[in-house]
């Protein structure tokens, strides 16, 4: 099987501060893997990296079958077609409705999605995440679940090949963040890579997917599914 | 819940009315949106760019219109009367004449007679008035010598100046360095002129990059959520072009009007002084100059937001 994510030796330097340093690992469809680590160990530059926000300073870095490390700026929009992204803080459009918010993404993203193409997707997409009934609501008309969610179904309707999470249940409480996580092995169960940053050691621990571990720009530990005992970087932070 | 979650691609229906539609929507509607809501940070680029287009418009105008009146002074200058003496022999004139004809530098001689000179005064504002204070006709007959480079007049003129049939008094119409004048003060109005349009541009420019600075942080979250679902490089920056060529147009179709209208007032009210002062200015010049404005307008706007674009927009 051929992996939606590799890195290989990045290393990521900002000025003399080194983020991320000789990085390897690979990630496959259908798997959902969490990235852990204390604060500033470079979950974030991580992410950003897969996401052709930032380039690596050194090293190779393929995302669902792209050079990262040197495409074109103007190919970065075809690799960020294949990646979906969830935010801590939703970025959700408040002028637009729910579905709205949804078809927003798919239509700007492919000019060719008619209207009609849109609604459906969308309300496919947000009936799949449990929101079915809450296309025409407003982002304010939500809860702060329910708006993660909305942003999970834009990320996904567009058929990623990978989904990327940067602390998606940091404001959520722990039964909308465990809903949340339900969703994502949903989502991983249906063949989307799925990689997830999160503080939350006790869905991290009770889930037993893989896990890779961060500390100070190094990836320490890489757990597979099913063996994740003590989390090692909270010794460290 | 696997495999519930997207379903398989819808087939392309009217796949180009789906491209139009959406380009139009996040293009020009949100472009259009984007403008009316930011019409208060917008306001002093609009008025600035009007300001500026309406100058050059009526720059424009002045400098097409000079440029016609230095053709016309041009053919004058080369055109060298000399003055006969009113008791001058006929032979002495045809001998002159035909001295003249025979100069390589000269195009062409013509024998005006006295009465023809009054009647060409009275064609000349203020003469007539002269001509009718006295009772015989002041005029000179002259031969008009068309000079083929205006650099021989000067030439010429030494050449039949002490001509026996010419007048020793008035003996031609060359006025030393009047030609060299008239292209000085050309020269330095049109130098004037562009400085101003040059300091006015810089102003709209720097006002309007600001404007649009506004506008790409008033929808900065809309920019990153496009950037991040994959919206190509033209898509995201394509609508705050569009509000920077509707910010160009507003102030052209503005700037365009009062030209087109101040021109076409002054040709009603003085056709006369319009055509003697600005010469080949006419309704339709008037016309294309106000197309024009609206057409630099819309580069302005436009070329104004990608400069802002570059410089404020990450990637």
């Amino acid at each position: 099987m051929r992996p939606i994510v590799e890195f290989a030796a990045v290393t990521r330097a900002y000025g003399a501060r080194v983020a991320l340093d000789d990085v390897h690992f690979e990630l496959l469809p259908g798997e959902l893997t969490f990235l852990v680590g204390p604060s500033g160990a470079g979950k974030t530059t991580l992410l950003k990296l897969i996401n052709r926000e930032i380039r690596p300073s050194s090293g190779r870095l393929w995302v669902a079958g792209m050079p990262a490390h040197q495409i074109k700026a103007s190919r970065v929009a075809e690799l960020r077609r294949r990646v979906g992204v969830v935010f801590q803080d939703y970025k959700l459009l408040q002028r637009l409705t729910a579905r709205e918010n949804v078809a927003f993404g798919l239509q700007v993203g492919d000019l060719r999605v008619s209207d009609e193409e849109a609604r459906d997707r969308s309300l496919d997409a947000l009936e799949a995440v449990g929101l079915g009934d809450r296309g025409d609501a407003y982002p304010h008309q939500l809860s702060g679940g329910q708006q993660q969610r909305v942003a999970v179904a834009r990320a996904v309707v567009g058929q990623p090949q990978l989904l990327i999470a940067d602390e998606p249940t940091g404001n959520l409480d722990q039964e909308t963040a465990w809903q949340m996580m339900d969703l994502f092995e949903d989502i991983a169960a249906w063949g989307t890579a799925v990689l997830v940053a999160t503080h939350n050691v006790e869905i991290v621990t009770r889930l037993q997917r893989r896990v890779l571990t961060l500390v100070q720009g190094r990836l320490v530990r890489d757990q597979p599914a099913g063996r994740t005992g003590r989390m090692a970087w909270l010794a460290s932070s | 819940m696997a495999g519930v979650l997207v379903k398989g691609r819808f087939p392309r229906r009217r796949l180009i009315q789906a491209v139009a539609t959406n380009l139009v929507r996040h293009l020009f509607g949100g472009a259009a949106r984007s403008w009316a809501r930011n019409i208060g940070s917008t306001a002093p680029a609009l008025g600035s760019m009007t300001l500026l287009l309406l100058m050059s418009g009526l720059v424009g105008l002045t400098g097409f219109a000079l440029h016609n009146l230095e053709q016309v002074e041009s053919g004058q200058a080369s055109l060298l009367h000399v003055y006969l003496r009113d008791d001058a022999k006929p032979p002495d004139v045809a001998s002159l004449w035909r001295h003249l004809l025979s100069d390589a530098r000269v195009a062409g001689v013509t024998y005006v007679n006295k009465d023809q000179a009054l009647e060409r005064a009275q064609r000349i504002p203020g003469l007539p008035q002269l001509a009718d204070a006295t009772e015989s006709n002041p005029f000179p007959a002259s031969l008009d010598v068309q000079v083929k480079k205006i650099d021989d007049v000067a030439a010429i003129d030494a050449l039949v100046r002490y001509d026996v049939a010419v007048d020793p008094v008035y003996p031609t119409s060359y006025d030393k360095g009047a030609y060299q004048r008239i292209q000085a003060v050309l020269f330095g109005t049109a130098v004037a002129g562009f400085a101003l349009l040059g300091l006015l541009g810089f102003v709209a420019v720097t006002v309007t990059m600001n404007s649009i600075k506004a506008a790409i942080h008033a929808r900065r979250d809309e920019i990153t959520i496009m950037q991040l679902v994959g919206a190509p490089r033209w898509m995201v920056r394509g609508p705050f072009v569009v509000e920077g060529a509707i910010t160009g147009a507003v102030a052209g179709v503005v700037a365009g009007l009062v030209t087109f209208g101040l021109t076409f007032a002054g040709i009603a009210a003085a056709s006369g002084a319009f055509t003697r002062f600005a010469p080949g200015v006419t309704v339709t010049v008037a016309a294309v100059a106000a197309a024009v404005v609206l057409l630099v307008g819309l580069g302005l706007g436009s070329g104004s937001s990608l400069i802002s674009l570059r410089r404020h927009m990450e990637t």
